[in-house]
């Protein structure tokens, strides 16, 4: 049982959680500006596999995670445009970011590196120690610029939304487009500004999955981007909430690889597998129709 | 004379065809309060617009000072101290009081933070100087029209303007805040800004206003001097019918008078012990019995935020939660019950005070507004659209009478008249027995409209219908009612007859004893 208290415990539910909470932080940034995002899942994939090419390519992880923050950006930021520009249905555009972004690393993997599961290996940052458990585990996580950056972003999200100019405007803009326009504030813009953020933000999730597994694998954002927007909706768009939230989850699916592992013979190890997703499922249930949406989330920035 | 600090010269505002503002000019000066007033739909709030930047002119000019206002932005006319106070409240509902004063001209510190304090310290300031208290940290959902109406004028104020042009502020105050409220405006003229209020009661024109300019159909069609030479005041005998000639083109309405109604006739509508909690353990509703009797027209009169508007959602069934009965021409209307919807909706017509919340689609045809709610009906089937869509429009004279418009595009006083035209003619065609409510029915409207929707509620008690008015004018509920009773606290503390004095209904409101 001490394994369930244990330094590997912290030290996994930090790696586990990071893209979760990276997500459901993009996920806040773009819904609290009025936009609807369903597309997080397509931004985690599309910049994990942008991240690993230019890795692979340039052979430095640094520019592998410059490449990937932007590219997520950029296509978040596309979606802003054809939501807020060319009035395309919100749902329907991020439904649309995340086939393509499945399709389309599919099909840049094969071209690129002519495999249909993943790329090859790279190399990601590795220094610090190398322990697998304990202390050395918990040291890796914590030397790991990914992780750091991606910890930083989540925990400055609930504070620049809060207490910053473009924090307030960009809640203005979820909450009463029309209003803010009549104060001067360009909600269009502004709307623009935070899905790049968002892009941005998410990106560093799907950065630090393709990193941890010093590969891009097809699929490997695996649902993260939905349980990450289950999050959002569940914390009732508080980025604070929603980031316990991921930690939370990410703790659980920690422990079900630690159990797991106890559990090896026995034939629990299926069942416990499923523990994350059940409490999701009734964190879901108790918590729907509780949490207020941003009144303006969905709304055109004019009148 | 003092120096025009605004001017519109010859300004024409087109939308497509429709040409809203028609080579209009106006002079603002600093130290006086200038009235504009006019018909819905006469541009009053696109005049107003224009000269704010947040549209601008298809020709003419809008001079600040000496100079052009280029570019026609917004931004341009704030920065050289022009503020508007639009007709609909501006204001994000989640956000705290402050932050409405400050959000599109936020003070920050390095790295982008807002510096709250210090805006906090000189609204402070602001709100002493000019007599504007709010409460600075309350979140803006839970102030009462009273303060939201301050607010907004602080946050003008907080912008520096020179030039204050309000939009019909005083449409969702009770008269005692109006009364305030130009008490403030006067204040603010005097120390040199000038002041612009579009309204539509006409007893505010002549008690606060140094001048009025009239609009009718985009133009200005009459101007007057309201503060004499050697500074005494028009008098006031004849002004408001002078003015209401101006507004209408021709002469005014002939004064409504309740129609007959007969004590004894059929209790029409009955409310007995109806309590509601905001589920927070405070009581909005507090046990509230009322008869409303066949042919009857009864006021509720009330300080705003006593109940009046959870007993109108109560009685058109949006409040589930609410215990009590009540009984629409003898039937039971329980909001629990299966098809407690049609059941309510061939009975009682309801008229929500907040037009844009609960009683249109804004992006919605005018055609698809009013007949919202007729559809789904088995009858339906033998219901001819165009044809109650027309009848709708034309007993109201909603102007412009095109179905195919979007609601949201027009007047706001155009508006009200499709809320009203849809609930009251459902019944009234209909033959139906039952009782109309009716919370703020002239909001907004003109004197014109006003005096048809009047007309519309004594034609509805003349068919039998029990009608239940609730409104912050007092001045309309005498001139409507058979009969008043006052609102206090969730409960009805007092029943009196519509000859009672404004002064011994304000004890009631209040809760004062009277002498
Ligand atoms: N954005 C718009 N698009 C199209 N038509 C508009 C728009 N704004 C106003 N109008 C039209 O211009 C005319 C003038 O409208 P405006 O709002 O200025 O009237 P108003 O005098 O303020 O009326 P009210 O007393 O009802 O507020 C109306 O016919 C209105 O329908
Ligand atoms: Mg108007």
């Amino acid at each position: 049982m001490s394994a369930v208290f244990s330094l590997t415990m912290v030290a996994e539910t930090l790696r586990i959680s990071a893209p979760y909470a990276c997500a459901a932080a993009g996920g806040v940034w773009a819904e609290r500006s009025g936009v609807i995002q369903i597309g997080l899942e397509g931004v985690l994939l599309t910049s994990a596999f942008t991240s690993v090419a230019v890795a692979h390519a340039t052979g430095s992880a640094a520019l592998g995670v410059v490449a990937g923050v932007i590219a997520g950006a950029a296509i978040s930021v596309g979606h802003g445009l054809l939501v807020e520009k060319a009035r395309v249905d919100a749902v329907v555009s991020g439904i649309a970011l995340n086939l393509s972004a499945m399709a389309g690393t599919r099909l840049a993997l094969r071209g690129l590196y002519g495999s249909a599961s993943n790329s090859p290996a790279i190399e990601g940052f590795r220094f610090g120690p190398t322990g697998s458990a304990g202390w050395s585990l918990l040291a890796r996580v914590f030397a790991d610029p990914v992780t750091l950056l991606a910890i930083a972003a989540v925990v400055a999200t609930p504070f620049v939304l809060a207490r910053t100019r473009l924090g307030l405007r960009v809640r203005a803009a979820g909450e009463n487009p029309v209003a803010a326009a009549a104060v001067g504030v360009d909600v269009t813009r502004v709307r623009l500004s935070a899905l790049a953020i968002s892009g941005a933000v998410c990106a560093l999730g799907g950065v630090h999955l393709a990193f941890d597994q010093h590969r891009f694998e097809s699929g490997m954002s695996n649902g993260r981007g939905f349980i990450a927007l289950a999050a959002v909706v569940v914390s009732g768009w508080r980025a604070g909430r929603a980031a316990m939230a991921c930690l939370a989850f990410g703790a659980l699916e920690a422990l079900q690889i630690v159990l797991q592992d106890q559990a090896r013979k026995g034939s629990l190890g299926d069942l416990v597998q499923l523990l994350p997703y059940v409490a999701t499922l009734l964190v879901l249930a108790f918590a729907a129709g509780r949490s207020a949406a941003p009144k303006g989330l969905g709304k055109p920035a004019e009148e | 004379m003092p120096a025009p600090v605004l001017r519109v010269d010859r300004a024409t505002r087109r939308f497509g065809e429709l040409v809203a503002v028609d080579g209009a000019s106006l002079t603002l000066e600093a130290g006086a309060v200038s009235a504009i007033v006019g018909e819905n739909g006469a541009g009053k709030s696109t005049l107003l617009k224009l000269c704010a930047g947040v549209l601008a002119p298809s020709s003419g000019r809008v001079l600040i000072g000496d100079a052009d206002l280029a570019p026609a932005t917004m931004a341009e006319a704030s920065r050289r101290g022009v503020g508007l106070v639009h007709q609909h409240f501006m204001l994000v509902g989640a956000f705290r009081a402050i932050e409405n004063v400050v959000l599109g001209a936020e003070p920050v510190r390095s790295g982008g933070r807002l510096d709250l304090a210090t805006a906090t310290a000189r609204v402070r300031e602001l709100m002493t100087a000019s007599g504007l208290p709010v409460p600075l940290d309350a979140i803006t959902d839970d102030l009462t029209v009273g303060e939201r109406q301050r607010l907004e004028i602080l946050r003008v104020l907080y912008r520096g303007a020179r030039v204050l042009l309000l939009d019909e502020p005083t449409a969702v105050l009770s008269p005692l805040e109006a009364e305030e409220l130009y008490g403030t405006l006067r204040r603010l003229a005097a120390e040199g800004r000038a002041v612009a209020v579009v309204t539509h009661r006409l007893d505010e024109v002549v008690r606060f206003a140094d001048r009025v300019t009239v609009m009718r159909r985009g133009r200005v069609v009459h101007e007057a001097e309201l503060r004499l030479e050697g500074g005494g005041r028009r008098p006031a005998a004849g002004l408001e019918e002078e003015l209401t000639r101006a507004i209408m083109g021709g002469d005014p309405p002939p004064p409504f008078a309740p129609p007959a109604f007969a004590e004894g006739a059929a209790v029409a509508l009955a409310v007995a012990g109806l309590r509601l909690g905001d589920g927070a353990g405070r009581t909005l509703l507090d046990g509230v019995d009322l008869e409303v009797r066949a042919g009857e027209i009864v006021g509720v009169a009330g300080v705003e935020g006593n109940g009046q508007r959870e007993l109108v959602r109560a009685l058109a069934g949006l409040e589930p939660r609410a215990e009590g009965t009540v009984t629409v021409a003898g039937q039971r209307l329980d909001p629990r019950a299966r098809d407690a919807v049609r059941a309510r909706r061939s009975v009682l017509a309801v008229v929500h005070e907040d037009r844009h919340e609960d009683g249109l689609m804004l992006e919605a045809s005018v055609a698809d507004n009013l007949v919202i709610g007729d559809l789904g009906d088995p009858r339906s089937i033998a219901f001819d659209e165009a044809a109650v869509v027309a009848r709708r429009l034309g007993r109201f004279h909603v102007d412009p009478a095109d179905p195919a418009r979007l609601a949201g595009e027009l007047s706001g006083g155009n508006q009200q008249k499709l809320v009203v035209a849809r609930a009251l003619d459902r019944l009234l065609s209909a033959r139906a027995t039952g009782a109309a409510v009716l919370a703020q029915p002239t909001r907004g409207v003109d004197v014109g409209a006003a005096a048809a929707i009047h007309a519309a509620i004594g034609e509805a008690a003349a068919a039998g219908l029990g009608v239940l008015v609730v409104s912050a004018d007092l001045a309309e509920l005498r001139r409507l009612a058979h009969r008043l009773v006052v609102m206090r606290r969730g409960r009805i503390v007092a029943t009196l007859p519509p000859t009672a004095s404004e002064a011994e209904i304000g004890r009631a409101m209040l809760g004062v004893e009277a002498a």
